[in-house]
């Protein structure tokens, strides 16, 4: 009786002034949460492929770069105007550093990287190019496309928003 | 019976709120809307009729000042057009697709000056080709609109290089 009574209260619980601003908090918590901190977002495209696939769904952790600035291999979401459309793409270079493909081996500062992320053959070429202050250079992981039909290149760090959640 | 008050109250505000916001639109809300209708006359469903598609020819040039300026990565691209000259480049564009979808995200709206509105938006195309390739691209957007005539039209975009190769 007294659990059918507690059932009750849970699922239709009195609409009391206390009831009514716990409500509203929890609401308004979870907005800025969602809304601004953790955001959940749908991932489309095949440029991250295999480490995120084309659909899934994940969430945009955006306090990772508040006290520390992203670094080599790091997935990162870059921003277009605003937080509703962004890319998912890895940094493989960092300011001053100079990027290059060779017969689809990224080079930096000369040296090869290894980049076991990279699960699909890619046999892109890039002449050397210095990264500017204040940016990073992302790639994606599939590279298994011409490198004009892949969205790549340098980006400034103002426009890195977060990183996603796992 | 409290409670019941200020909800109803509360929904009271709502709606006149939402009712002045509806009928005196502002000039924010004025340049969305310029968008919206942007939106909807390059986008195209499969199976678009001829009368659709010469109403959504019209309503395009509506929308562009006499001289519109397009900055682009692409040179070829870059110019200056006239209504007629985009809205014919928009017709041939959208007979090579069977579906076409223009989307605008994250809209910033700015008035520099008075008469002068600053978008900062994003833009996604998305579409069929009519030998079935998919096409999904999207790009960073600067636009200045002039208020003309009381209407505000689109007198300048640039599209901003967000991934520098």
């Amino acid at each position: 009786m007294i659990l059918n009574k507690r059932i009750r209260q849970f699922f239709f619980p009195r609409l009391t002034p206390k009831f009514l601003i716990r409500v509203l908090l929890v609401a308004l918590c979870a907005y800025l949460f969602f809304g601004y901190i953790c955001i959940p977002l749908r991932i489309k495209g095949y440029s991250m492929e295999p480490t995120y696939h084309n659909g899934s769904y994940n969430f945009l952790w955006k306090l990772h770069y508040i006290i520390s600035e992203p670094k080599r291999q790091d997935v990162v979401a870059v921003r277009f105007a605003g937080n509703r459309v962004m890319l998912l793409k890895r940094v493989v270079a960092l300011e001053n550093e100079t990027v290059e493909f060779r017969i689809g081996k990224l080079f930096v500062d000369g040296k090869e990287m290894e980049e076991s992320y990279v699960r699909y053959p890619c046999n892109w070429n890039l002449p050397p190019r210095q990264v500017e202050k204040d940016c990073v250079y992302v790639v994606g992981d599939n590279r298994n496309m011409p490198i004009e039909n892949h969205h790549f290149g340098q980006a400034s760090m103002k426009r890195i928003v977060g990183v996603p959640l796992w | 019976m409290k409670i019941k008050y200020w909800i109803i109250a509360i929904l009271a505000v709502g709606i006149g709120v939402w009712a002045a916001v509806y009928l005196f639109p502002s000039e924010e809300r004025k340049v969305k809307k310029q968008f919206h209708l942007l939106s909807e006359c390059v986008s195209k469903d499969s199976g678009e009729n001829t009368f659709t598609m010469a109403n959504k020819t019209l309503n395009l040039r509506s929308l562009f000042a006499e001289k519109f300026e397009l900055k682009a990565e692409i040179e070829s691209m870059s110019g200056s057009y006239s209504p007629e000259e985009i809205s014919s480049y928009v017709t041939h564009g959208r007979s090579m697709f069977s579906y076409l979808s223009l989307s605008f995200y994250d809209l910033g709206i700015s008035f520099p000056e008075r008469g002068l509105a600053k978008v900062t938006l994003t833009a996604r195309l998305k579409g069929r080709s009519t030998t079935g390739e998919n096409f999904d691209e999207t790009h960073e957007l600067e636009c200045i609109l002039k208020k003309i005539e009381k209407k505000w039209l689109f007198s300048h975009a640039e599209i901003v290089e967000v991934l520098k190769k």
